[in-house]
């Protein structure tokens, strides 16, 4: 358990800055690709801002213990293991979620497919230090 | 004392006279609109409400200065376009269009009577505008962009903040998205004078 709980600390503080790091960056570098989310879809009263930055946290606890689950599954190099951890999280959960999402959101194909990326990205980079510092 | 009461009456009744002839009646016509530009930290948005066709009347009291205005102009929150559904939907959304569906301009003042004398000017007058259930008095600048004896056709521009209406800009992602405070409110005003 203690495991689980540092390993998923270490990667929600890592994911937390590459994540929204990273998205800031995009929003500032290629404005343009944000332009959908001036949807009334999405929150805009700031309300769950909260809950929005949580999310780095959410995952990461989620994924720590999946990687303690499932970890002897994975085998080779902790680049290896980590992209492969990464990769079954996406087809397995992400995939099916985007896929509904589409299906019955009136969100555009460039919008599902950008948080597809950015879970599978997120799951990777969780699965790397997962087998690194919980091999 | 039976003749300057005579004589008082007819004065009365000359300045009453007067007033009557400097009050008139604008008509607005069909083919008003009102604009609203604004931005976002990603891009800028301009949302209008094209063609207005309600036949609404203004009382113009020219008797005083500033020049008294009595009427408005009602503007469904629901027929703002932005050119873009999402975007049109989320302005609607940000205005309280449900709860609150109507934009109301109230006018009040104007400097001077608009007519070919001003035409290059500007002229400024007061209006209250009415937004999510909350009014507010403004200051306008007025373009006179045509004026004829039966026909005015006027520019109003001013900006507003969605502060003033008790209105949170939108903000998205946690605010990495967010749209400015500041909004540029354009109306034009096809006049029918009467």
């Amino acid at each position: 358990m203690k495991k689980i709980l540092k390993s998923g600390l270490i990667a929600g503080i890592v994911l937390s800055v590459v994540s929204y790091g990273g998205l800031y960056l995009t929003i500032n570098f290629f404005p343009s690709l944000f332009v959908e989310y001036n949807n009334p879809l999405f929150n805009s009263d700031g309300s769950r801002d909260v809950l929005f930055y949580m999310h780095a946290f959410i995952i990461s606890f989620a994924l720590s213990w999946f990687w303690e689950r499932f970890k002897s599954l994975f085998h080779g190099p902790f680049l290896l293991r980590g992209l492969e951890f990464g990769s079954v999280y996406a087809l397995v959960a992400l995939l099916p979620v985007m896929w509904i999402t589409f299906s019955s959101l009136d969100i555009t194909v460039l919008i599902v497919l950008s948080w597809f990326l950015y879970g599978l990205f997120q799951a990777v980079l969780a699965g790397i230090i997962f087998a690194k510092i919980n091999p | 004392m039976k003749r300057f009461l005579y004589q008082l009456l007819i004065i009365a009744t000359l300045f009453a006279g007067n007033a009557v002839a400097q009050t008139s009646t604008w008509v607005i016509t069909n083919g008003c609109w009102l604009k609203v530009d604004g931005s976002t930290n990603i891009n800028i948005f301009s949302c209008a409400i094209a063609n207005y066709s309600k036949p609404d009347t203004i009382v113009i009291n020219r008797n005083f200065t500033p020049v008294q205005l009595s009427g408005s102009m009602q503007l469904d929150v629901q027929n703002f376009d932005c050119h873009n559904p999402v975007m049109t939907a989320d302005l609607r959304k940000t205005l309280k269009s449900k709860q609150f569906p109507r934009l109301i301009i109230r006018f009040q003042t104007l400097n001077n009577y608009p007519d070919h004398a001003h035409r290059q000017g500007i002229i400024k007058g007061y209006v209250t505008i009415e937004l999510a259930g909350v009014s507010k008095r403004y200051e306008v600048d007025y373009k006179v962009v045509a004026a004829e004896a039966t026909y005015i056709n006027l520019e109003g521009s001013r900006k507003v903040n969605f502060s003033d209406f008790n209105l949170e800009p939108p903000r998205k992602l946690g605010g990495m998205i967010r749209t400015n405070n500041e909004l540029s409110v354009v109306f034009n005003l096809r006049i029918k004078v009467i």
